[in-house]
Formats: structure tokens, sequence, C-alpha cells
């Protein structure tokens, strides 16, 4: 019976992209909660000491605190569901990706990359601003700067695994270093190649908490990510259903 | 039971059929995304304002540009 599940569909991948998506994402969520909400709190109280109301949008008009709490938790929740469906269709269609690992270092290491391109690049790149830093007028510039960048930096993660099949000929310990040797190059020419942000820093923002929210949203990210490279590995994996039927016999 | 070590999901030749269907799943996905943590009115007009002010933690929190 366990060998019907061994080969995998893709509607079953799906489900358990669906599923992975969804608990990873309550769970950055809840970081959201736990690490990203002081600093948010501590940017709008500088916000809020501002003489003039400046920014385009209000805060706190159309919902309280507590209410976009819950918003941030569920929008985690609900990007995740979708990031995994996505997640889901590019585990199954990776051929090259770790082709003699098992399952389970495939989707983490497929999550790991994504992570590195969707996420780690862009903070490196275009960090994360708490509420009361942007500028209304340049964001549609910077969301252009931000989805380009993510999408050559998955075009990197793309093209370092191609490359990767493509030195099959060569030894493992070379082929990676040829491969990580690659991917540092490519990244360097990205973060160089794109124009830096419009936006100066408000004068009354602390770096303090600035940098504490940077960190914390990418503490965020990360779970989002990697837990769901987790979580989807483990559902797909069947080696985790084998040890539980061994132990039980 | 006899040999459960040899799984058939670890060889080379390692494809998995991806059905039509599958890209719209992609699509509704890519939407539900956008509309959480991009829509500023294009679509949704005047009910964007509370999407966005919903979401808004959301948005600042997974890195998006914002404001
Ligand atoms: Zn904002």
């Amino acid at each position: 019976m366990p060998t019907n599940t061994d080969m995998p569909t893709y509607k079953g991948l799906l489900l358990r992209g669906v599923g992975a998506g969804a608990v990873s994402g309550l769970f950055a969520g809840l970081v959201g909660v736990l690490v990203v909400e002081a600093p948010i709190r501590a940017a709008l109280a500088v916000e809020a000491a501002r003489p003039t109301e400046a920014a385009g949008h209000e805060h706190g008009e159309l919902f309280s605190r507590g209410t976009q709490v819950v918003g941030g938790v569920l929008a985690a929740v609900v990007v995740g569901i979708a990031v995994g469906a996505l997640f889901a269709t590019a585990y199954a269609g990776s051929r090259r990706w770790f082709t003699s690992k098992a399952p389970f270092v495939r989707a983490v290491t497929l999550s790991a990359a994504v992570f590195g391109a969707a996420a780690l690049l862009p903070a490196v790149k275009y960090p994360a601003n708490p509420p009361a830093v942007g500028d209304p007028d340049t964001v549609e510039y910077r969301t252009v700067l931000y989805l380009g960048l993510i999408a050559a930096g998955l075009l990197v993660a793309f093209g370092a695994s191609y490359l990767a099949s493509r030195l099959g000929h060569l030894s493992q310990p070379v082929r990676s270093t040829a491969v990580a040797l690659a991917v540092v190059a490519a990244v360097v020419v990205l973060l160089v190649a794109f124009p830096a942000t419009p936006d100066a820093v408000p004068a009354d923002m602390p770096g303090s908490v600035l940098w504490d929210f940077r960190l914390a949203s990418l503490a965020e990210t990360a779970t989002l990510w990697l837990g769901l490279g987790v979580g989807f590995g483990l559902l797909v994996d069947p080696a985790v259903r084998k040890v539980r039927q061994v132990s039980a016999v | 039971m006899t040999s459960p070590a040899h799984s058939p999901a670890v060889s080379d030749n390692w494809v998995i059929p991806i059905p039509k269907w599958a890209y719209a799943v992609a699509l509704v996905a890519l939407t539900v995304t956008w509309l959480v943590l991009q829509e500023n009115g294009i679509a949704l007009g005047h009910a964007a304002e509370t999407v966005h002010e919903f979401f808004h933690d959301g948005r600042h929190a997974l890195g998006v540009p914002c404001h």
C-alpha cells in the first residue's frame, strides 16, 4: 500500500504544498505578532508624533491596531497557501534539482534557494521598511525594483541548477565550487546593477527601530519559506511514513 | 515489506506530469498574493483601501514596498 504514495501525482503535491504553506504561514504570522509587531508599534509612534498627517494613508482610521495585527497574521497565512501552491508546482517541475537526493532534502534545498532569491536578496538590496518610512510618490518605482530583483534572483537560482546539470562530468566538490562561484558572481552583478532605493529614511526614524524592524521582517520571511520547505518535505518524503510503520510493527 | 528501502521517487529521471490546470492554479496563487501584498486600487478600486489597510501589517512585515 505505501508504494502507491511513493510516486506522487501533481494533485497530491499541490495539496501538500497548500497544507504546508498554511502551517508555515501561520508560524510566520506568529513571528509577526511576537517579533515584528514591537518595531511596527515604535514606528507608528514616530509617525503619530509628526506635526501633520503628511503620509499617503492614515493608520488606525479604518481598522484598530488589534484588527491590523490579526490582518497581518491572515496575510501571512493566505500568502503561505498561495506560495505553497506555487512551490508544489516548482517542485513537481524541478527535474534537475538534486535528483539523487531524498524528497525531504530536495524540498528544503528548493525552499532555501527560493528564500535566498525572493526574500534574502531583496532584503539586502531593498531592506524592508516599517510604516512611516516610505515615500508614497515612489511606491510604484520601488515595487518595480523589488519585483524585478526577485525575478532576477529566481533566474539565478534556476540558472544554478541548470549549470550544475551541465557540469555533471566534474567531481562533486569541483562542481559545487564552480556553481557557488557563479551564483556569487551573478548576485554581485545584480546588487551592483540594480539602482539604489529612491527614498531616504526620514531623520526622525531611529536607526534602532529601523533595523529591529528589518531583522524581524527577515525572521518572518525566513519562517515562511523554510517552514514551507520543511513541512512540504515531511509530507512528500515516503521515508517519514516508513519509519513510523517499522516502529509500529 | 521485504525491501522497502528503495524508493522509486529517488531516481535520475524523476518527472511528475504537470496537468494543464496547474497553470490556472499558479495564476490564482499569483493573483491572491498580489491582492494581499500589492493591490493599490487597480482591480478593486475604492475597496482596495480596505484590503490594503487590513493586510497592512503583513505587507510591511513580509518586506513588500509600501506607502
Ligand atoms: Zn504601509
